[in-house]
């Protein structure tokens, strides 16, 4: 079974890019992608996803409330949050709201497989440079 | 022959991005990726593209100061300029600079092509916003005689842009003079000029000043407070 995924970004631009990145993956599959908060919360409601890749900075519904929401309406589906926001407060915005992983979008490149890899396992993943800040479980 | 493009972004997120979209075009190929405005003023020396795409906040030299060594590098150069905000300051320095086509960064996948093709066939691309101020820049010079919209860092020579955009990313002078193959010495002279020139007395202030004019970026620490604000890919 494919671990099928949410891709969600307000800019097009991004969500291409975050496709390219995790397309060279067979078994993973891009299920749909949103471009805010609200669009998110609807979208993982109806396609229940493995994973939510989530960002946090987006018009009409931020990404910490499109996870707090997510997490609680399909407790199933995991979220990895990618941001721009290279800040021990938002990481840990991000896990109390619920996500399971939290990388920077500077970092993407190289740290969005190995966290997709362990957030689809339900294992956290911080991104290294953050790992002293906290724990995510 | 292909047309040639360079990308600069310091997101790979975003450079991946860009490459997928322009590659779709046959006939367009990305031929170097660069991840700050220095490296892309590098790389154009070496691949001599024929459009170079540049992000304007992008760390060490940004994309409107990188325009300028473009075009004083190659007057011919065309250059895109991507942008989070099209405010009037990052307008007027893009214009300023040389830059032929204008686009924001939330609407790339839909007008980086069509701003790629304006360029290809000697014409250029700026959002709505950017015609509306060019036009109206335009009609006040017909009123007034003269360029009312001066530019408002009429006073820094570009190697003091480059000074003050590293000095505001906390760089000392001794890592900016390594920077710019200057002595210590030089790099202390440009960041006293510029703050005799400005009238700011402290780095504080030239951070402040860096911001306030678009020269550096700064992230919003919360999300929580200003949910939208800041949304740099």
């Amino acid at each position: 079974m494919p671990v099928r995924i949410l891709v969600v970004d307000d800019h097009p631009i991004v969500r291409h890019g975050l496709r390219t990145l995790l397309g060279g993956r067979p078994e993973w599959e891009i299920i749909d992608e949103a471009e805010d908060g609200i669009e998110a919360v609807e979208k993982a409601d109806r396609l229940k996803p493995d994973v939510v890749v989530l960002d946090v900075s987006m018009p009409r519904m931020d990404g910490l409330e499109a996870c707090r929401r997510i997490r609680k309406n399909v407790p199933k589906s995991e979220v990895l949050i990618v941001t721009q926001h290279d800040s021990p407060q938002m990481m840990r915005e991000a896990l109390g709201a619920g996500a399971r992983g939290y990388i920077v979008k500077s970092d993407a490149a190289r740290d969005l497989l190995a966290a997709l890899e362990a957030v689809s396992q339900h294992k956290p993943f911080i991104a290294q440079s953050r790992g002293q800040v906290g724990d995510s479980e | 022959m292909k047309l040639r493009i360079l990308i600069a972004d310091d997101h790979e997120v975003v450079r991946r991005g860009l490459c997928t979209l322009l590659q779709t075009r046959e006939g367009w190929e990305v031929c170097g990726e660069a991840k700050d405005g220095r490296e892309a003023v590098e790389k154009a020396k070496q691949v001599r593209p024929d459009v170079v795409i540049l992000d304007v906040g992008m760390p060490n030299l940004n994309g409107l100061a990188a325009t300028r060594q473009l075009i004083q590098q190659n007057p011919q150069q065309k250059v895109i300029v991507l942008t989070i905000t099209d405010s009037d300051q990052v307008i007027r320095e893009a214009l300023d600079a040389g830059a032929r086509g204008f686009v924001l960064k939330s609407d790339a996948a839909r007008d980086l092509i069509s701003a790629v093709e304006a360029l290809q066939h000697n014409r250029m691309f700026f959002t709505p916003r950017v015609n509306d101020m060019v036009l109206a820049g335009f009609l006040d010079r017909g009123h007034n005689g003269s360029n009312a919209d001066s530019p408002k860092l009429p006073t820094l020579t570009p190697r003091e842009r480059e000074v003050i955009q590293l000095l505001a990313e906390g760089k000392s002078s001794k890592e900016v003079a390594s920077l710019l193959n200057l002595s210590t010495k030089t790099a202390e002279t440009h960041r006293s000029n510029i703050m005799r020139k400005l009238d700011i007395h402290s780095i504080r202030d030239l951070v402040v000043y860096a911001v306030k004019n678009d020269i550096i970026q700064v992230q919003v620490s919360s999300p929580a407070t200003q949910p939208t604000a800041g949304s740099a890919a």
